[in-house]
């Protein structure tokens, strides 16, 4: 790795005061996974000049249960976050795609909040020594759309940049199902407005805001989540396709509904046509049914991979029946 | 705003060792290079220099690191333990060494890998003494071992534990 400038932030005010000093230049590291694997293969055209250590600052590492919401801050780990027990109770989704996320050294080193703000995967993207200048490296094209495109998106490519590469975090849908808020240094998002795919960049986040927490607000007793990981491999694998689902139910009867699904898209992507197929219905094989094919119904796969939108179907499908039977009922 | 530690205070397999930051390590440097290179300890091994092998895994805090993703700097008033910390008798070093059963096989050919599993055996051990083979295979899924001697590190670990507990019953 090129050499840098290092420095521990004691507090998020530092640590913004840093970002601002280096202007786009400079890093937050905390767990480093996704960051350092970057750097070493210096996919990107520019080399930060500085990472700003958030590990050294207090009180970010605390799994808050509040009134009405559990809070987690920015340095808790994905192992503590796929263990914690009331996590995995309320909010099943979350601690479950915690769990399925690449392995265990990486889930006792990455964070949640780290999670959400890593880069792409897409093969072009990351091929070392900056080979393809792709359009989110300011260039002038998407090489997967001739490429190959295996693993990229069947919804379309993002609106601004025609670039077809997925969000790879399994984190990700599980918070947007759970309707979770992001917290940074300035202010809160919706998990679902979080994500923002730009040159440069795959989250609403300017260059000076950092991510403090992830809140989640407890939801209705008779609601029950569920998620869901379609890779090759079981462990240190991204995801071809994940869903997570979020699902109230009254009497047998659908309330509410949220699902989402990631790698499939270039931002996590509410299945809202499934969603709404779901309302005021019974949960069964049929409905369930309905709802997958709902969720798929505006798919566009790219010559290489037409055999996620079979895949992203049968997830939905098993994530709504994963929801079917209701908390300690 | 003190931000930049100068001095870098790591405790390497229950020594404390103090590093000069520029002089003998740089921002950039890793933790598997500065364990390796500055100071010997080759057990563990650095195969894919980038998360997906398990072959650089160390314990720090207690926990099953990868030092090929933890920056040197970043090490700094933590506890570092690689395989040259284990004593020679360790139940988990002899359980691997004496590997060798019928229709498992043992637990090493090329041994590449080995460091890397029996660091991460041991937090697992720490943690749960008696770990069943699906949490055996669960707690080991980040490591690779390219000859596919699978069946013979799990048998390793589940051996391992029965020593632990032999051995806590003597004493």
């Amino acid at each position: 790795m090129k050499d840098f400038m290092h420095f521990n932030a004691y507090s998020v005010d530092e640590a913004v005061a840093l970002l601002s000093r280096y202007g786009g230049n400079a890093g937050i590291i905390a767990g480093g996974t996704d960051l350092l694997g970057k750097m070493k293969d210096r996919i990107l055209p520019s080399y930060p000049e500085a990472l700003i250590n958030i590990k050294t600052i207090p009180g970010l590492d605390q799994i808050e249960n509040k009134e009405g919401m559990i809070s987690i801050g920015a340095l808790v780990t994905l192992s503590r976050v796929a263990e914690h027990p009331v996590i995995r109770k309320e909010f099943t989704a979350l601690a479950e795609a915690a769990s399925r996320t690449a392995s265990p050294h990486l889930r006792n080193m990455g964070t949640l909040a780290g999670n959400i703000c890593q880069d792409i995967r897409c093969w072009y993207y990351r091929a070392p020594q900056n080979r393809f200048s792709c359009l989110r490296k300011g260039g002038g094209r998407c090489y997967a759309i001739k490429g190959d495109n295996r693993y990229h998106s069947i919804f379309g490519g993002s609106v601004k940049a025609g670039c077809f590469a997925v969000h790879p975090s399994d984190t990700a849908p599980a918070l947007i199902a759970l309707n979770a808020r992001i917290i940074t240094s300035r202010r809160s998002i919706s998990a679902e407005t979080f994500f923002n795919v730009g040159v440069t960049h795959t989250t609403a986040l300017s260059n000076d805001e950092i991510v403090t927490a992830i809140q989640i607000p407890t939801s209705a007793q008779e609601t029950r989540s569920a998620f869901l990981k379609f890779a090759l491999r079981k462990s240190i694998d991204f995801p071809i396709v994940n869903c997570a689902a979020s699902i109230t139910q009254k009497n047998s009867m659908v309330m509410h509904a949220r699902i989402c699904l990631n790698a499939v898209s270039v931002v996590p992507r509410r299945a809202e046509k499934a969603e709404e197929a779901l309302i005021n219905r019974t949960i069964d094989e049929t409905t369930a049914d309905e709802a997958a094919v709902a969720a798929v119904a505006d798919a566009k796969p790219m010559e290489g991979n037409a055999y996620m939108v079979p895949i992203t179907r049968t997830l939905v499908r098993r994530a709504i029946l994963a929801c079917r039977e209701i908390h300690g009922g | 705003m003190s931000r930049k530690e100068n001095i870098i205070n790591i405790k390497v397999n229950e020594k404390w060792c103090e590093f000069s930051l520029d002089r003998d390590i740089t921002s950039n440097m890793t933790l598997s290079f500065l364990l390796r290179e500055k100071l010997g300890l080759t057990g563990l091994k650095v195969s894919c220099d980038e998360g997906a092998c398990g072959a650089c895994t160390v314990l720090m805090d207690g926990k099953a690191v990868l030092s090929c993703l933890t920056l040197a700097v970043q090490a700094h008033g933590h506890e570092i333990i690689t395989i040259e910390g284990l004593a020679e008798n360790d139940p988990v070093v002899k359980a691997f060494s004496e590997q060798c059963e019928p229709g498992y096989g043992t637990a090493l050919q090329c041994g590449f890998c080995t460091p890397g599993f029996v660091m991460s055996t041991k937090a697992l051990l720490n943690e749960n003494p008696k770990p069943s083979l699906s949490e055996v295979k669960e707690a080991l899924s980040g490591h690779i071992c390219r000859c596919g001697c699978y069946a013979g590190i799990a048998k390793a670990v589940l051996h391992a534990g029965e020593k632990l507990e032999a051995g806590g019953k003597k004493s």
